[in-house]
């Protein structure tokens, strides 16, 4: 199941390569693409619900609206229509839907020229896991326990 | 209910616990304050506060009740505090839908009939329409096995299925997705007979006018115009922490007549936020494992451990879990829903804090075929990038119209 799911979390990309060299790589796809935005998704770190991403670094063409760019990554991951999903970004606030990604872009880019967003769904609550997880597997260890149901 | 209190506060919250475990302990007095306390939509006095908190439902941990799909848990207490959170915020719609928000309950006292069908509705066994029976069955179809934990979304998402059964209340229940709220999704939602397609429809403008009545012939007219609406738009207002340029917006939230509040929590504990103080948050708490009340013959109910009869609960805005979901309701008319979105348009615009979710008046009509959305790499792209980026490690994706 997924909230038990260990994932190795790779470094952020901005961990990953030096400021220059960011910075060096989207000057370079600007000029090979200046009518789109240079984006890096990445998931929440402690993000457990949602699945990762193939792909770190997307290039969007700037018309599109974030609804759009929203439904596109939804679709990406098979989320159902009712799976909470939530762009953030540079990790602090959700930009309006109806905005562009040239908007976005202006106001939130990078001082690299990359637009940072990070994906993440919600928090559950409650504080019992451990205990019922013990359950659990009491419950599997008895014979017969062909199907168990979770309680 | 002591012992898990402090077994919470020690895995989570080492850094505050000598200050909430007075708190949950004494259950403080409300502060003098010379700030003005905002409780569901309506400015209070101190002297009035208890009266009010004590006349909303309050939905704890139970134990010993039937057990959940008869062979499951007999009690929630350690993953039903989102559950219960979720059986308050829908109490409070109900209350508003049929008791108005000036209803008061007494202790002792006869209750009305409303009130006495509002809390047969969550009494904890498997037929009541939102008992925890029903909520965590529900949640199975969300992918959350029966004991374990929700998210706001997640009792939003159930709320809205088990909204459908109640005949009684015919509630229209939306959850708004992806922070956005789209206006004409409502009107299809609460005025089902008319006629979108046509994209003209006439909707009557005479009776929306009538005011304050809500008893009656009028009231009737009314619902027939307009189904009472529960709109919940569950969101996330930060990565680890709220962003506090949602603060002042969150604030609001509380101030408008037609909140039903907000249902969210610290990190592991989930809460029923009702109103602020300050840059204090009020909330209603499910941590409080109560023994489940059995029915009298009669079929009357012992209701007093269905209210909080303590001061309620605070706890710093900051604290906040920034995963929530804010509610507000419509009870009866289009022209509410209206006016509430005019107030969320203003309030985002002049008091300076970030807007938390988006108005708009219909879903762009590109969405309709998320085919066309479901890009794949432009080969003509990938050709030229791939010449480029030869030597990269990491590819860009080329998403394109």
């Amino acid at each position: 199941m997924p909230p038990f799911e260990k994932t190795q979390h790779p470094k952020p990309f901005k961990q990953r390569k030096s400021f220059a060299t960011r910075k060096q790589e989207v000057a370079g796809i600007r000029s090979k693409f200046p009518t789109k935005v240079p984006v890096i998704i990445e998931r929440y770190h402690r993000e457990k619900y949602l699945p990762p991403l193939d792909k770190t670094k997307f290039l969007v063409p700037q018309e599109l609206t974030m609804t759009q760019f929203v439904t596109i990554i939804r679709n990406r991951m098979t989320l159902m229509p009712s799976q909470a999903f939530y762009l953030l970004i540079n990790n602090t606030g959700i930009a309006s839907m109806s905005l562009t990604m040239a908007q976005v872009y202006k106001d939130h880019k990078d001082e690299d020229g990359f637009l940072y967003m990070t994906y993440a769904s919600q928090e559950m609550f409650g504080y019992w896991e451990p205990y019922k997880t013990l359950l659990y597997e009491m419950v599997t260890d008895l014979p017969a326990a062909g199907n168990i149901v979770l309680w | 209910m002591k012992y898990y209190h402090h077994y919470d506060l020690y895995c989570f919250f080492t850094a505050t616990l000598t200050y909430d475990t007075l708190r949950f302990g004494e259950f403080e007095d409300f502060p003098e304050t010379p700030e003005p306390v905002w409780i569901l939509g309506k400015q209070f006095n101190k002297d009035e506060i208890l009266s009010d908190i004590t006349s909303r439902m309050w939905f704890t941990y139970r134990k010993n009740f039937q057990p959940i799909g008869g062979t499951g848990p007999t009690s929630d207490t350690g993953w039903g505090c989102m559950l219960r959170c979720g059986q308050m915020i829908l109490a409070e719609a109900l209350i508003r839908r049929h008791l108005g928000r000036d209803w008061r309950w007494v202790r002792g006292q006869r209750q009305r009939e409303e009130y006495i069908s509002i809390l047969n509705a969550f009494i904890d066994k498997k037929d009541s329409y939102y008992s925890i029976h029903q909520i965590a069955q529900m949640g199975v179809g969300e992918g959350k096995s029966i004991g374990q934990w929700y998210g706001p979304n997640t009792v939003a998402q159930v709320l809205k299925k088990l909204a459908v059964f109640d005949k009684w209340s015919r509630l229209a229940v939306h959850v708004a997705m992806d922070n956005t709220v789209v206006i004409e999704e409502i009107k299809r939602l609460c005025m089902p007979w008319l006629d979108f397609e046509r994209g003209a429809c006439a909707e009557p403008e005479g009776p929306l006018e009538i005011n304050g009545c809500l008893e009656g012939a009028c009231a009737l007219a009314e619902e027939a115009l307009w189904k009472p609406l529960v709109l919940l738009i569950p969101l996330r207002l930060g990565l680890s922490d709220i962003n506090e340029a949602y603060i002042e917006t969150l604030k609001q939230c509380f101030m408008m007549p037609q909140s039903l509040g907000v249902i969210g929590g610290k990190p592991n504990s989930a809460h029923y936020f009702i109103g602020f103080v300050g840059e204090e948050l009020i909330y209603l708490d499910p941590h409080t494992t109560q023994p489940a009340v059995e029915l009298c013959e009669s079929g009357q109910i012992q209701d007093d451990s269905y209210h909080c009869q303590h001061p309620p609960c605070r706890m710093h805005i900051c604290e906040l879990d920034p995963s929530i979901a804010a509610v507000s309701s419509s009870r009866l008319k289009q022209s509410d829903f209206l006016l509430w979105g005019r107030s969320v348009d203003v309030l985002s615009t002049c008091r300076g804090g970030l807007p938390m979710f988006e108005l708009v008046d219909s879903q762009p009509s590109h969405l309709i075929n998320t085919e066309v959305l479901n890009l794949t790499p432009d080969f003509s792209d990938s050709d030229r990038l791939e010449r480029f980026f030869d030597s990269e490690d990491e590819e860009f994706e080329i998403l394109s119209l």
